[in-house]
């Protein structure tokens, strides 16, 4: 069975941001499990949350809808005065995941960077 | 797998549990019993492969197994239950895999052993043929049970696709100087494509719909009943609520803009609160046309842009102005006009088109429905008609795997004279 691999890492910027990376394909068979990890995270005691998705070639909707469960789970509701998640980002998209990406939009919710200390000192 | 001693009776009892073995007399379970060997196994081994050539059959004493198809498991098998018996009295290839999902304890016996110890009495055969029949009248009872239940949980499927089928227009509205054209052809399996087009009280506007709710099954065709009817009953409500009906000098577009993100607004809030914790979304085209004139008010949530064909052989795509509905309740939308001139084309589709896949894996692409226009000569419903030969012409052999819904207005270069 296709399975995802993640490498968790901690950096300081105006906050502490827990980098959480992705390897693999992110389709309905595995995106239980990149939930299942930014839930341990969380519950680890992560507050915010840059998704690097540089190993991740395929995204289909279930991914978008992990995504939006993580970002939910973080914020605990919305932030008032903004349509963006200040506590979940995204890094480093692959052309084939970024292409779909702004197909359904979704840098209108959630910021996307190519850069990580960029990504890192804008939370 | 380690050799283990086990008691001769264990051995017995353990074969005695097996149900083709039970007419067989008591000294031959015993001289099987004798014979056979014990093993140990440890969780998580694999004992019996698909598809290899096997003479030896087990008998679980204690622990557990599953019998699977790679990552499907078939059964679950434990104390009692026998496997690998069919490629020993058939000697065809293994027909599943076995893996242990405990440490187990087996019993195991080799073919010729077997014929061995049956051949010292004639009686035995006949109790194992007549034991073997027992098990499989027992299959076939099995799987008639399960294919009355799954007969009965696809008339279910059946139903439910026409109660979803309801959710689309029966007919489209008539309008002057233009050509309306819809196709929706479902996948086998359920999805979660809609399109709508109705008439705004008292306004001059024609509301054109297309979305796709995200994923595929009954999960999706639930939520593609609730995204259509908001999305028709909000912007119904907000044309007959918000007072520009009757205001004179409102001016269209923005009564049209208005409705516009009032809907997609209230569609979004809605699920995106209500709905908050199934994350599910999908992208919207939500266009109002003034038939008069031929401009085109719209939202693009995240869907596949839609194209104006124009007469003169050019095309402009109809960006996405936000992302998809549903999930986040702070979404705002944009609105973004276009104007439509006689003889032009409006077609908007679902990504079952664009990513219609043939057998190497290719997808149809944009770039194929750009090439299929005919404009000069086709009518609303034969330029529908050509997009959906060519994708099937490029699909070929493989399955459509998802709905194909499509949408075309022509505005009409000849006034009609209906």
């Amino acid at each position: 069975m296709a399975t995802l691999n993640f490498m968790v890492g901690q950096e300081q910027g105006n906050v502490s941001v827990t980098v959480l990376r992705v390897e693999g394909d992110i389709d309905a068979a595995t995106h239980k499990s990149l939930q299942d990890k930014a839930a341990e995270v969380i519950e680890a005691g992560s507050t915010h949350i840059l998704l690097d998705l540089g190993g991740v070639n395929y995204m289909g909707s279930a991914g978008f809808r992990a995504i939006h469960a993580i970002s939910n789970m973080l914020n605990d509701g919305d932030t008032p005065g903004t349509m963006k998640s200040t506590h979940l980002k995204l890094l480093n998209p692959t052309d084939a995941v970024a292409r779909v990406i702004k197909t359904l939009g979704f840098d209108v919710y959630l910021d996307v960077y190519q850069d990580r200390a960029e990504a890192i000192n804008s939370f | 797998m380690e050799t283990t001693l086990t008691s001769t009776e264990t051995r017995v009892e353990t074969l005695r549990k097996c149900e083709f073995l039970q007419g067989l007399k008591d000294s031959i379970l015993r001289d099987l019993a004798a014979r056979a060997e014990i093993l140990h196994v440890n969780c998580g081994e694999k004992i019996v492969t698909r598809g290899e050539d096997g003479s030896t059959m087990y008998f679980i004493i204690s622990g557990g197994a599953r019998v699977h198809h790679g990552e499907v498991v078939l059964a679950s098998i434990g104390s009692g239950d026998v496997f690998g018996e069919m490629a020993v009295l058939d000697s065809e290839k293994r027909s599943a895999s076995v893996t242990t999902d405990s440490d187990t304890l087996l019993l195991s016996i080799e073919r010729d052993m077997f014929y061995e110890s049956l051949s010292t009495d004639p009686d035995s055969f006949k109790a194992v043929i007549h034991g073997v029949l027992q098990r499989g009248r027992g299959i076939i009872r099995e799987v008639k049970t399960r294919s009355t239940k799954l007969m009965a949980y696809e008339k279910e499927m059946e139903i439910g696709r026409r109660i979803q089928a309801g959710f689309l227009p029966d007919s489209l509205p008539v309008i002057e100087n233009w050509e309306l054209a819809s196709s929706f052809v479902a996948a086998r399996e359920v999805a979660g494509d809609f399109y709508d087009v109705f008439k705004l009280n008292n306004l001059p506007h024609l509301a054109i719909v297309i979305g796709d709710v995200c994923d595929k099954g009954v999960g999706a065709a639930l939520f593609m009943t609730l995204f259509r009817s908001l999305i028709r009953a909000s912007s119904l409500y907000s044309n007959m609520c918000s007072g520009l009906v009757d205001s004179q000098t409102a001016s269209a577009s923005i009564t049209a803009d208005e409705v516009l993100k009032n809907s997609l607004l209230t569609t979004n809030r809605y699920i995106a609160t209500t709905h908050a914790g199934s994350s599910m979304f999908a992208s919207v085209f939500f266009g109002l046309l003034d038939t008069e004139s031929g401009d085109l008010h719209y939202i693009n949530a995240g869907h596949e842009p839609p194209i104006i064909f124009r007469q003169n052989g050019e095309t402009e795509l109809l960006d996405i102005t936000g992302g998809v509905i549903g999930l986040f309740p702070p979404a705002q939308y944009a609105v973004e006009a276009a104007s439509l001139k006689k003889g032009d084309l409006i077609f908007a589709y679902t990504d079952g088109v664009n990513e219609a896949k043939n057998l190497n894996g290719e997808q149809f692409g944009e770039s194929r429905i750009m090439k299929t226009k005919d404009l000069q000569d086709s009518s609303a419903d034969n330029f529908l008609s050509d997009i959906l030969e060519a994708v099937h012409e490029f699909r070929g052999e493989a399955e459509q795997s998802d709905d194909i819904t499509m949408l075309a207005l022509k505005y009409l270069a000849q006034t009609s004279t209906a």
